[in-house]
């Protein structure tokens, strides 16, 4: 039998928890929440309400729609013509669809230009091109980071570097995913012409609404933030078991998307703030992808036994947030 | 183990990194059973986890508490709670848990995190066909 002190370890477990004013000029929710480019799901709790605010839900649908590209070749990334119409406007995003960060290779384009490629030792072997070893390599090195910025001198089509990458990516690993593919407003025709070339299917983010009675409340600003997170998940799940302070109706809308921007949402969510009510909050949270290649930043992201990068937004009445901001075991600290 | 370091610059701006604080471990799991119309109430199963603690744990890891939080009887889903240091205890007790009344059975562990909220969003469950 093992000693207990072996049954003890856990993984490390990372939460930052910022509490501030919207109205203090230095605050920088926007430009944290921000970098965790790649979500897949919002859920918003409002209490004492049983619909959803007209507001809100004309943001919600206001989102645009994504592209789910079949079989693409990743080395049309690099296409002069999508890079030029696209990437180098910082319009377009993009993350390898159902590949899992720690058996697949795995593919992600932030709005910055960054190509990251996260690839096992023999593709990375194969592709021939400057890497590092993965951050969460177990004992060798089976996993490598490929991490390119495309807006850069060097990756200028035509350019050395540019060419060694196509090179490896046409003839030495000829690498194709499904690939999710989404832009800012009013950016879909830089898409058009890829989309053209290969089989595509256009996906709209769904939204369902739950409405939720009799429900037990703790005192959310004096609250730990493990204990807040852990009622907000009780809640979200639909747990019999919840920590109880006192009642109120609470309805929930929960959104999934491949990125979102949250600026708007939160925005919108303030608006609903400002109306007087009993309970004066609303906590929005967002689920970053497990499988991204990079998360908080372009910082590198591992998925070991959660993969959890997200966060929690709770907005108080009088201007006020705290913002929960969760990573699993080894990643970067958030911002 | 915690370490929290704190920056404080008025009354209103405050940031807390917790390290390694989150008391309890959440697993989503599910039960596969070889007769898969036999069907468990959340008490059950909650009984059959704790002899599969005793059997390799003995009495001690059978005192080991832990929740169900929530349990699914049509697809016998459950979600676990169990503070951090039982986590492996828990875990390597349900992975080895192989009949359910002579017949025989297996846990999936679907997800496992520090965090309840990130257990309601999977991603790896996203499916756009």
């Amino acid at each position: 039998m093992l000693p207990t002190h072996d049954l003890d370890q856990t993984p490390r477990t990372l939460l930052v928890s910022e509490s501030s004013s919207f109205l203090d000029p230095k605050n920088r929710v926007s430009a944290q929440v921000e970098q965790l480019r790649f979500n897949h799901q919002v859920s918003v709790l409002l209490p004492e309400c049983s619909s959803a605010p007209s507001h809100l839900d004309s943001v919600l649908n206001s989102f645009s729609s994504f592209y789910l590209i079949r079989k693409l070749p990743v080395y049309e990334l690099l296409d002069r013509h999508f890079l030029e119409a696209a990437v180098y406007h910082g319009a377009v995003y993009g993350l390898s669809y159902r590949t899992r960060i720690d058996e697949d290779n795995s593919i992600a384009l932030t709005p910055n230009g960054h190509l990251t490629l996260s690839l096992d030792k023999d593709s990375f072997e194969l592709l021939g091109f400057e890497g590092k070893p993965s951050r969460f390599n177990h004992r060798t090195a089976t996993r490598f980071v490929v991490s390119v910025d495309l807006t850069d001198s060097s990756m200028a089509p035509g350019g050395r570097g540019y060419l060694r990458l196509l090179t490896g990516l046409t003839s030495r690993l000829q690498l194709q995913t499904d690939f999710l593919l989404s832009h800012h407003p009013g950016s879909g025709a830089s898409l058009q012409s890829l989309l053209s070339r290969y089989d595509w299917s256009e996906h709209r983010p769904e939204v369902s609404c739950r409405v939720l009675s009799d429900l037990s409340c703790p005192a959310l600003r004096s609250c730990d933030p493990h204990s807040l997170l852990e009622w907000l998940g009780a809640v979200d799940a639909g747990c019999h078991k919840i920590p109880s302070c006192h009642r109120s109706p609470v309805p929930t809308r929960r959104r999934r998307f491949v990125t979102v921007l949250t600026h708007l949402c939160s925005l919108s969510c303030r608006c609903y703030l400002e109306q007087p009510r009993l309970e004066s909050w609303v906590s929005m949270t967002v689920h970053g992808f497990v499988d991204s290649p990079v998360s908080w930043g372009d910082r590198e992201h591992g998925f070991l036994r959660g993969g959890e990068n997200f966060y929690t937004l709770m907005m108080f009445h009088d201007h006020t947030y705290q913002l929960h901001l969760a990573t699993g075991a080894h990643d970067a600290c958030p911002p | 183990m915690k370490q929290v370091e704190e920056k404080e610059e008025a009354s209103v701006y405050q940031r807390v990194v917790l390290k390694d604080a989150s008391p309890y471990h959440y697993l989503k799991v599910r039960l596969v059973l070889e007769d898969e119309s036999t069907r468990l109430s959340a008490v059950e199963l909650k009984h059959f986890i704790i002899t599969g603690l005793k059997t390799l744990f003995g009495e001690v890891g059978a005192a080991l508490n832990f929740d169900v939080l929530k349990y699914d009887e049509d697809t016998l889903t459950a979600l676990l709670r169990v503070y951090s240091r039982g986590l492996v205890t828990l875990w390597s007790s349900l992975t080895l848990l192989g009949s359910y009344q002579n017949k025989a059975c297996a846990f999936r562990v679907l997800q496992v995190s520090p965090f309840l909220l990130a257990l309601t969003g999977n991603s790896r469950d996203l499916q756009l066909d």
